[in-house]
């Protein structure tokens, strides 16, 4: 793209800032042997608010062989010009067109940015199905939670990966400036890849289907390929590499923070929670390393917040000395420090107003579910009086925000746990205004988070019918009405349409590849912004391949039943997520795995898992 | 605003290059805080629930225009050098920004804004230009009509009252126009708009950049307006 051109476009745009790329710290290379276009399918903001791809693009850029560009998907205006001009889409660093890189890797984050990636090939006059590229085609290769099915996006791609990207991404760059210095094809590429643990070749697998429509067995198209594609762990979270010199944006972005991974996996074992199955076995980072990156990274950055990221940020071994040494490090340079993720069980109210007193930020919690046998039932193992006591300290220190996250739709759930809601928000407001007013801040501002429960792979939830549309919508007015009058509530819900095509795609097989690119042809695209979200794109896309969002959502799956993405190892066993799906119908919880194993790797990999 | 104690106020001029012309007035002020933060300077802080460092800018710079002299000032919570503070910064700012000066303003408390009466802007105007000088020597001969966004909804306001002067030459592959554009605590000439008028009346294809070359005040720190343009 030339600079006369791109300024001209940036003119006309809404949110310029999305496309200059240099920001400080952005890597300063401009050739080496191999590039490789790190894309996130969705807009900038989104983008590099993704501690993953940041997290790669230090670890591709530290290559002596390699420079890594980013890539995100512009915004419609963007797009609508660049269509219009015949132009391609273009990288931050150097501005060179996406089809001119030799790899480009896509994060996979959220199902709903699948339709992103096909615009971006689309864009860049790259053929969207793998079979129609040519070995002088960019390697199209992705990763990210969302590899875990890979089948819907499967006919687009050259390489999946699946697991702790740090290590996969030096693999293939090594296996393929391997090839290249051999002159090898890409057939022989993919095939030396598939070798490896975590690389999923889709074009050596092929689905099988019963003739009325029933998807049956993955047959192997080559014999060299492996039967099953096992995730790739990262064994060693603590020396592994972290970020390096943080890009710091111009423009301010959803995680606009120094993110500090304090480990990686989670033992809660909540059954609806995908994370919780396929980031397993939890691997902390050192105190002593934490506290280097902090400094490192505020010192790089200039940022004034950081915040302590994982999947459960109380369940670290160090959680209250780490907090405390924080503070303490930069006492005099007014950092500030964020919890996401902090469970209710896990909350210290010394903690709570040492946080605060830099900086005053609301505090979160996630119940799940409004009442204990529900919440037995997924195993989100909280109870009431946890709840109110986080919230009562959360009050007794001044704090007077707070925001709860349920879920409808989970598996056996009843009106009555649906109203259970109203009543625990109705005891949270009426414990905030019991309390003298000199001892509690000024008005409660409690929000209830509502979200639909979307069945994902490799949880035992896996087999669950998702609730109809009009079930949901149902559920939502009965919680709506049940909140009514309840002083300083607010209610925020979800639209259900998009957890509805959540499910599809997430458990999707090969077969939603047709749909998603009949829904991107009728102009689906950042199907995650409530206001570019055409679920007719989708309707019609399902028409015409005859297939229906039905069977991938409402519908019971068997346990006996293959499911699309069995050839896919991630190391926690089927036989376990079965056993855990039978125990949540009967109620019964399962034990964190910090207080003794439960066994989820089986007998193969037990010894991965160095918590015991 | 109360006095400072034993702190510092330093007044800052800095020039925004092409490379960055696309970032907002907001971005830029975040990014200075984060750059002093970088540099270790001794910042003051604001009191209450969410400190921020204590700066003023004199003016917001439209997106997409350059600039060689943005102003703001920075309170810090002891005193430093002046040309230390310009060496620091200018060693952690992101390419594209750099600190031209930096003034103590000693016990002088206004703010910049206050200060100012009016800035010069270059615009350089590339493309369709045959015929573009007398198109518009003629617009500013006459009123200039653009729609503005206000509080009370969309009107149409004549800006020609906001020009103070202007000259226009021909360069290599256009034209150079230079507007001086009154500038104060209650608004003044949106270069942005002007630009935009150009464009819609004459219908021509232009390239077009927007340069603030300086902002002037009465007095005090900021440069007293010059009789040429």
């Amino acid at each position: 793209m030339d600079k006369n051109t791109l300024s001209e476009l940036l003119s006309k745009v809404e949110k310029p800032a999305r496309y200059i790329g240099g920001e400080l710290n952005m890597t300063s290379k401009t050739d080496a042997d191999y590039s490789f276009a790190l894309c996130f399918p969705d807009v900038y903001e989104i983008g590099m608010s993704h501690l993953g791809s940041r997290i790669l693009y230090n670890i591709l850029n530290k290559r002596t062989d390699t420079i890594c560009e980013r890539v995100y998907a512009p915004w419609i205006d963007m797009e609508k010009l660049l269509f219009e001009r015949s132009l391609p889409l273009f990288s931050l660093e150097t501005k060179r067109d996406l089809n001119k890189f030799n790899i480009i890797g896509f994060s996979l984050l959220y199902e709903m940015s699948y339709t992103g990636i096909l615009n971006m090939l689309d864009m860049s006059g790259i053929p969207l199905r793998s079979k129609d590229r040519g070995e002088e085609m960019p390697l199209i290769v992705c990763g990210g939670p969302c590899a875990c099915n890979p089948e819907p996006i499967a006919d687009f791609m050259d390489v999946v990966m699946i697991g702790d990207g740090e290590e996969l991404c030096d693999t293939l760059m090594d296996i393929y400036a391997d090839s290249k210095r051999r002159g090898l094809t890409k057939k022989e590429l993919l095939l030396m890849l598939s070798k490896h643990e975590g690389f999923y070749i889709p074009a050596f697998y092929e689905p099988i289907y019963s003739g009325s429509g029933n998807f049956l067995r993955i047959n192997k198209l080559e014999d060299e390929a492996p039967k099953k594609a096992k995730r790739c762990i990262l064994k060693n979270l603590d020396t592994a590499e972290y970020l390096g010199e943080l890009i710091v944006p111009y423009m301010s972005i959803v995680h606009d923070r120094v993110p500090l991974e304090i480990f990686r996996g989670c033992t809660r074992g909540c059954r609806f929670c995908q994370a919780g199955f396929i980031y397993r076995p939890v691997r902390e980072r050192k105190r002593e390393t934490l506290m280097k990156y902090a400094r490192e990274l505020i010192d790089h950055t200039g940022y004034d917040e950081i915040s302590l990221f994982s999947l459960s940020s109380g369940d670290y071994s160090e959680i209250h000395e780490l907090v405390h040494e924080i503070l303490d490090e930069f006492s005099d340079q007014d950092v500030s420090i964020s919890l996401p993720s902090l469970r209710v069980d896990s909350l210290l109210k010394e903690d709570l107003e040492r946080i605060q007193s830099i900086r005053k930020s609301g505090l979160t919690l996630a119940p799940e579910a409004g009442t204990q046998r529900l919440r037995d039932v997924i195993n989100k193992c909280v109870t009431e009086d946890d709840i109110m006591r986080s919230v009562s300290d959360a009050f007794e220190s001044g704090w007077h925000g707070v925001k709860l996250y349920f879920m409808l739709g989970l598996p056996t759930e009843t009106d009555e746990d649906i109203l259970a809601i109203a009543e625990l928000a109705r005891r949270i407001s009426r414990l905030f205004y019991s309390m003298p007013k000199e001892k509690r801040g000024k008005g409660l501002r409690l929000t209830v988070s509502v979200s639909s429960f979307v069945p994902k792979p490799f949880t035992p939830f896996q087999w669950v019918a998702q609730d109809d549309i009009e079930t949901i919508m149902r559920k939502q007015r009965l919680l709506k009405d049940a909140l009514k009058g309840i002083r300083g509530v607010e209610y925020q819900y979800h639209a259900v349409y998009t957890s509805e095509l959540e499910a599809v795609l997430a458990r999707g097989d090969r077969r939603i590849s047709n749909v998603i690119e009949g829904a991107y042809r009728r102009g689906a695209r950042l199907d995650s912004w409530d206001e570019c979200f055409k679920r007719e794109a989708y309707t019609d896309a399902f028409i015409e391949n005859g297939l229906t969002m039905e069977q991938y959502t409402t519908r019971v799956h068997s346990l006996d039943e293959p499911l699309p993405w069995d050839h896919i190892d991630m190391v926690v066993t089927k036989d376990y997520l079965i056993n855990e799906y039978k125990k949540a119908l009967n109620e019964i919880t399962t034990k964190d795995c910090r207080e003794g194993c439960n066994g989820c790797f089986g007998d193969r990999y037990a010894d991965y898992c160095k918590i015991q | 605003m109360a006095a400072l104690v034993t702190g510092m106020r330093i007044i800052v001029r800095f020039s925004k290059g092409e490379n960055v012309r696309y970032t907002s007035h907001l971005d830029v002020q975040r990014l200075f805080q984060r750059a002093f933060r970088r540099a270790k300077l001794p910042l003051a802080y604001s009191q209450g629930f969410n400190p921020h460092p204590l700066m003023g800018f004199a003016a917001a710079l439209s997106v997409g225009h350059t600039s060689g002299a943005e102003w703001f000032d920075v309170k810090l919570k002891e005193p430093m050098d002046t040309d230390e503070f310009i060496k620091r910064v200018n060693a952690v700012l992101p390419k594209g920004f750099l600190v031209l000066d930096a003034i103590d303003a000693g016990e002088f408390s206004k703010s910049l804004t206050s200060l100012l009466v009016a800035a010069d802007y270059d615009i350089e105007i590339k493309g369709e230009t045959d015929g573009l000088i007398e198109f518009i020597s003629d617009m500013l001969n006459g009123e200039i009509i653009v729609t503005k966004k206000t509080k009370g909804g969309i009107r149409d306001i004549n800006i020609r009252p906001d020009i103070i002067a202007h000259k226009m030459c021909k360069t290599e592959e256009g034209i150079l126009l230079r507007i001086r554009g009154r500038l104060n605590v209650d608004g003044g000439l949106n270069a942005e708009l002007f630009v935009n008028a150009i464009r819609a009346k004459c219908g021509l294809r232009l390239i077009v950049n927007t340069h603030r070359r300086a902002m002037y005040g009465n007095g005090a720190f900021l440069p007293n307006i010059p009789k040429e343009i």
